[in-house]
């Protein structure tokens, strides 16, 4: 088995013509928090929705541990231990708080077919332990409080906490963040990199898009740079930082990050 | 403790128990094809409500239960009991059938295919393929069931026949809130980018929930056949699966309550202002028109926040 847990070989991805992620490659280690920047339609949610099987690169290689899982169907990514939240925050706001994180617990179920016409006591123990964990998940996010609120009647902040208590729930290997902090208060933010910590101490390997500087330079042992769908630099936090390239990247795209 | 909503259904329960023994011949047939219509738009709701698939051929489903019923009680000579089985599994074949190829279109496209469904199995009914199905008069001639030497015929029988089938299908119904099944229609219906991003197939659910409603409604259309002692294709005609679908949505897609309230308002009450004649429809094109309007979400919509009370404790 490969030591990295996610390699990214000379992904291509094409829109009509359009090349939205070029060439790109990168390789994210077990354990690791991963940062990825770059100004606004640099492609960064484009690699994401790649690697959920959302879309299809035409050109290179997604390795799963090893095993090449480009084009495998969403669903399928999440079996693998792949979870996600999104940018534009997709909760299913009319359902309770609790209802969406149990939604993450479905791959962890073991509820056979015939459980949804007549319950069995296999499902009784299996439905009670589920339903636990989402009772442990929504004390780990200090959701309790919201346990049968709608989600979509929350703030922001909280409907950012619920993205990830749901994604967390489904045990993930990977989780993915596409820019966790968008939208959030300063306390917000500080209360998010504590968790995000907490979740990397769990076991689990994070990849981030963020545009907070402050809080991905933090959090981040790696980072890769993307413009325009091309790698531009990586390396530690403190050399992407330094790296010219970079600098002039953001300073010529500096009006659209303000529309963020 | 009971709540409302129990203390409510439990009223209803009663009330529908006891039915029989208050009204004449002609409002107890109201009343057994009220259960039997409840049974069908339950079904639908599995596929319309929870799953949200835009299914508009319902009624082939419900039709195909009545006429294996018919078919082989009436051709073949088996008793109704025997059909019973071979009326459930056969829609649910039939739908796994049919669906399986065309589960991935979308929204309106599906619709617009389930529709054609409807219309091609109108076709082969009322052009009596393999000289089985009686062409446009249908089948006359159903039995009624016989157990142990009983006979269940009367109307008082198909009433509490159609009762126990309300009753199994209610139970269906909340064993399938309650179970990952159930929830992951929801997921798939509120969002099915974020579903499938949670591990949830898309395909398999909404296949599940086809099925599914395809089995229930081959039972109810069984029931039907067996009321009426007769079957005929515009009984299970676009019209009706029209009527299965408006039912669902004016109700209220997903809720228990909201498909028995649809269900009366769009079945029962025509029998109600029946002295109106033909005017009576007008009311109804207008009473859903405004429901629409009104309560986009159906009568009674659904309430979502059905969570084990250990988790309630820390909640607001």
């Amino acid at each position: 088995m490969s030591e990295y847990l996610l390699e990214i070989q000379n992904v291509s991805k094409l829109f009509s013509g359009l090349v939205a992620i070029d060439n790109l490659s990168m390789k994210v280690k077990k354990g690791q928090i991963y940062g990825i920047i770059g100004p606004n339609g640099a492609g960064k949610t484009t690699l994401f929705n790649c690697i959920t099987g959302i879309y299809t690169p035409e050109i290179g290689q997604i390795l799963w541990k090893g095993k090449d899982i480009k084009g495998i169907s969403p669903y399928k990514i999440a079996g693998l231990g792949i979870l996600r939240t999104f940018q534009t925050i997709r909760l299913f706001s009319e359902m309770s708080v609790a209802e969406n994180i149990m939604s993450g617990r479905h791959i962890k179920s073991k509820q056979r077919w015939y459980n949804g016409i007549i319950p069995t006591p296999a499902y009784f123990k299996d439905e009670k332990y589920q339903w636990t964990k989402v009772g442990e998940l929504m004390e780990f996010f200090n959701l309790s409080l919201y346990a049968t609120t709608p989600a979509g009647d929350l703030s922001y902040g909280i409907q950012r906490r619920i993205e990830m208590a749901r994604a967390l729930a489904a045990e993930p290997e990977l989780l993915i963040l596409d820019e966790p902090a968008a939208g959030l208060n300063e306390n917000e933010t500080i209360e998010l990199t504590e968790m995000i910590r907490k979740i990397q101490a769990m076991g689990v390997t994070i990849m981030m898009i963020e545009h907070d500087m402050e809080m991905v330079m933090s959090l981040s042992e790696y980072i890769t740079v993307i413009n325009f769908g091309a790698k531009i630099s990586e390396g530690v936090p403190s050399f992407v930082q330094a790296d010219p390239k970079v600098v002039e990247a953001y300073i010529g795209s500096d009006e659209e990050d303000e529309d963020a | 403790m009971m709540n409302k909503t129990g203390l409510i259904a439990l009223l209803l329960l009663g009330f529908a128990g006891l039915y029989p023994l208050f009204v004449d011949s002609a409002w107890l047939a109201v009343g057994t094809t009220f259960l039997v219509f409840a049974c069908v738009a339950f079904s639908q709701d599995i596929i319309l409500g929870r799953a949200g698939v835009f299914h508009m051929g319902h009624a082939m489903f419900f039709g195909l239960g009545a006429y294996t019923t018919a078919i082989l009680n009436v051709q073949f000579g088996w008793a109704i009991l025997a059909t019973w089985i071979p009326s459930v599994v056969i829609p649910m074949a039939c739908a796994f059938a049919l669906v399986a190829p065309i589960i991935h279109l979308r929204g309106d496209y599906l619709l617009v295919a389930t529709i054609g469904f409807n219309i091609i199995f109108i076709q082969i009914l009322e052009n009596d393929v393999f000289g089985l199905t009686g062409g446009p008069n249908g089948l006359f001639g159903i039995d009624v069931v016989h157990v142990f030497g009983y006979d269940f015929s009367s109307q008082i029988h198909m009433y509490y026949m159609a009762f126990i089938l309300l009753g199994i299908t209610l139970f269906i119904m909340r064993s399938l809130d309650r179970s990952k099944f159930g929830r992951a229609m929801f997921y798939i219906h509120k969002d099915d980018i974020a579903a499938q991003s949670m591990g949830i197939s898309l395909r398999y659910y909404k296949l599940y929930a086809f099925i599914l409603g395809a089995g229930i409604a081959g039972a109810a259309g069984s029931m039907f056949s067996v009321q009426y002692s007769a079957v005929s294709p515009e009984a299970f005609n676009v019209t009706q699966s029209i009527m299965f679908f408006t039912i669902v949505l004016v109700g209220g897609s997903a809720s228990l309550p909201g498909v028995l309230i649809g269900t009366f308002v769009m079945f029962v009450l025509p029998e109600v202002f029946r002295e109106f004649e033909t005017a009576r429809y007008l009311v109804f094109g207008v009473a859903m028109i405004l429901t629409m309007i009104l309560r986009p979400r159906g009568i009674w919509p659904v309430k979502f926040g059905n969570i084990p009370s250990f988790l309630k404790k820390g909640a607001k």
